[in-house]
């Protein structure tokens, strides 16, 4: 794991226990707070990451709009294939940031 | 790093001063006025200038502190405005205080497009994408979104749709704070700007619905376009074809790491993907200033333009095809009708629902004769932005083109609304950029924003004798919903009603301003009515509330005598009978023959 970010890390492994811990089901306020990480805030955080962005408030605008545009894509898509259920969207997402943290993991090692 | 931006934030590192303090504790003080005057407001709201007919005088003295403790923020010291945190706190509270009021009022959703787009995302989760049932499932994205959110999260729908004007703004505000700091280096004219975003937004766009979410999205975007995708580019030189040529190619990209504008490429066409998928009208507003800001030579990458156009059309011509074939984009096009059904027909009704159309209208005059003022002053300094006068004047290419159910001057106003409101501070604020503003000046901008505070308290709430809904409406709502058998009619007296939430796709929904047009006269309507409630086959049930009995009268459609009549004739006709009534609202059955 040398040269890899500590935060790099923390996000791919924050979506696996968080995307389990959402599909396994938490108490009212927590299942929210859980589900709105692993959906929007952590995949649009791994790939905002991505972009190189260092100017702080547009990284976190893009957070939020990464995230929830690639919430919107993936939800679509899987309306349209009729495989929608919102365990396999959290499962996606889960996946997509485990994805974007080893792109990221590659380029920090680099 | 790109234009504007480099400038250094004199603000940062500053020790706090009592004046910071103080600003922050007026903030709290305003809030809790304003919370406390509006949560006294009695529901159903009886005055036909909405809110504002009914709101106690301390809503009005907390709108007032609050933007003295702005200003005095703003004006800050030699060294620039005040904090940051002192500033954002502000912020926080007058989104609150604007777009939160209704929250403290009640705890049901206003309108009724709120409880129809949660409809939607239910009955989406339930049948999937059949885009033969309406616009909805033709730009399912948003709905995709929610239905997913609102499962995964298992918070309440309606509490989401309650709460969703504060967050939509919040969003809105952080997307226009990135793209403003590209357009700009004076903090004084940054803050200025999300300030007078909120006092200039009456149009009630931002409930939970498809075009809050593709706002948001097109902000951002725009936010991409004037930084990291930005171009800087020579004067122009004149329309000579050499010259142009030269010009163009005389171009360099704002941001010179090539990395970092292939990442915001990649957001970007995210984002115009998302938006095409979400919603009909926004795209268009999103290809328009695409295109103005590149034939501008201000954004780097040239093709980007037949990018978005190109997804725009293949979404047009594969999954929204079934309502195309239906709705030809440019069947209801023209100036002289745009103007009909976005003014004229808006422009009728009772006493105070006309006063209030009007004071919509002069803010939205005030705002932009100040924005027009800005740019002669800019233009004579030779400072004008063209990228803020493209982005302010676009969305009016669009006007003519759709109706869009007699919304389209809203919509057109509101994508308009952060430029305008940018160029305005050119007017607003010292010539200097920098220029702390005198103490007279301080003192007009607070009075001048006081009353842009008041013109849009009225222009948002203008109708909440109609738009904010009771508990005894909703009970009765929800009684015939439950009450009325699958494929029955549900049919209120008028938009908006609170309904189809949950049970979207489950009954034949009707309003009497639909079935009756234009002649609401109880001889005419009664028996038009009573057909179509006799002539479904399994019944029908007819809901009159208080709120949509008024929306017929404020407007002009009816009279209360008529009204009454009109029920009264409905009410002794045969198979018909009251199954629900509560203080503000009467549940009849119709029984099929």
């Amino acid at each position: 794991m040398s040269g890899v970010n500590r935060l790099t890390v923390a996000l791919g492994l924050s979506a696996i226990v968080l995307s389990v811990a959402t599909i396994v089901g938490l108490p009212a306020p927590l299942q929210a707070v859980a589900a709105i990480a692993v959906l929007v805030l952590l995949p649009g955080q791994a790939l905002a990451r991505l972009t190189q962005v260092t100017d702080v408030a547009l990284a976190v605008v893009l957070v939020l709009a990464i995230g929830l545009g690639t919430l919107t894509v993936v939800s679509t898509a899987m309306f349209y294939l009729a495989l929608w259920s919102w365990q396999a969207c959290v499962v996606t997402m889960g996946v997509i940031t485990v994805l974007a943290c080893i792109v990221r993991a590659r380029q920090e090692v680099a | 790093m790109i234009d504007e931006l480099e400038v250094t934030r004199p603000t940062e590192g500053r020790r706090w001063k009592l004046r910071d303090v103080m600003c922050i504790v007026a903030g709290v003080v305003a809030l809790a006025l304003a919370v406390g005057a509006a949560s006294t407001v009695a529901v159903p709201v009886d005055s036909d200038m909405g809110l504002v007919g009914v709101l106690p005088y301390p809503f009005w003295i907390g709108v007032l502190i609050l933007n003295i403790a702005f200003f005095v923020a703003l004006r800050g010291d030699a060294d620039g405005p005040a904090r940051r945190p002192v500033l954002m706190s502000l912020l926080v509270a007058l989104v609150l205080v604007l777009f939160g009021t209704a929250i403290f009022v009640t705890d049901v959703p206003r309108g009724e497009v709120a409880f129809r787009h949660l409809g939607v995302a239910d009955a989406l989760s339930q049948v999937g994408v059949d885009p033969g049932i309406d616009a909805y499932f033709n730009w399912p994205g948003f709905f995709a979104l929610l239905a997913t959110m609102l499962a995964a999260t298992g918070l309440d729908p309606v509490t989401v749709a309650l709460w969703a004007p504060v967050v939509n703004v919040g969003l809105w505000l952080a997307a226009v704070g990135v793209a403003t700091r590209y357009l700009t280096s004076d903090p004084r004219r940054r803050w200025l700007v999300l300030w007078l975003f909120c006092l200039g937004n009456w149009q009630d766009q931002d409930y939970l619905s498809p075009q809050a979410f593709g706002f948001f999205l097109y902000l951002v975007l725009i936010g991409l376009l004037v930084g990291p995708l930005g171009a800087r580019s020579a004067p122009f030189p004149g329309f000579r074809r050499a010259d142009l040529a030269e010009w163009w190619r005389g171009r360099a990209p704002a941001d010179p790491r090539p990395g970092h504008r292939v990442g915001a490429l990649v957001v970007t066409l995210l984002l115009i993907v998302v938006i095409c998928a979400s919603h009909q009208l926004t795209p268009f507003m999103m290809l328009v200033a695409i295109t103005a800001l590149t034939l501008s030579g201000r954004v780097w990458p040239t093709r980007l333009p037949l990018i978005a156009g190109i997804v725009l059309v293949l979404w047009l011509v594969y999954p929204a095809s079934p309502y195309l074939v239906g709705h030809p984009p440019l069947e209801d096009a023209g100036l002289r009708a745009a103007i009909t059904a976005n003014v004229v027909d808006r422009v009728s009704g009772t006493p105070g629902h006309v006063l209030v159309v009007q004071l919509r209208v002069l803010l939205t005059v005030v705002l932009w004769a100040l924005a027009a003022a800005g740019a002669v002053r800019d233009w004579r300094r030779g400072r004008l932005d063209i990228r803020v006068i493209l982005l302010a004047l676009s969305p009016l290419l669009i006007f003519p083109v759709q109706m869009y159910g007699g919304e389209m001057l809203i919509r057109v106003s509101l994508f308009a609304l952060p430029f305008i409101a940018l160029q305005a501070c050119s007017i607003l604020l010292p010539t200097d950029d920098g220029a702390r503003p005198s103490s007279r000046g301080t003192g007009v901008l607070v009075v001048t924003c006081f009353l842009l505070a008041a013109l849009t308290v009225t222009g948002r709430f203008g109708n909440a004798q109609y738009d904010v809904f009771a508990d005894s409406e909703i009970a009765a709502i929800d009684a015939a919903e439950r009450m009325a058998p699958p494929d029955s009619a549900i049919i209120s007296a008028a938009h908006p009603t609170p309904w189809r939430d949950d049970a979207y796709l489950d009954h034949r929904y009707r309003t009497i301003e639909d079935l009756c047009e234009q002649d609401l006269t109880p001889s005419t309507c009664g028996p038009t009515v009573y057909d179509f409630a006799r002539g479904n086959a399994e019944g029908a049930y007819l809901v009159l509330m208080s709120s949509a009995e008024a929306s017929l009268v404020i407007q002009g459609d009816t009279s209360t005598r008529d009204f009454a009549e009109l029920e009264r004739w409905l009410r002794t006709q045969q198979g018909v009978q009251l199954a629900f009534r509560d203080a503000h609202a009467r549940v009849y059955e119709v029984v099929a023959p």
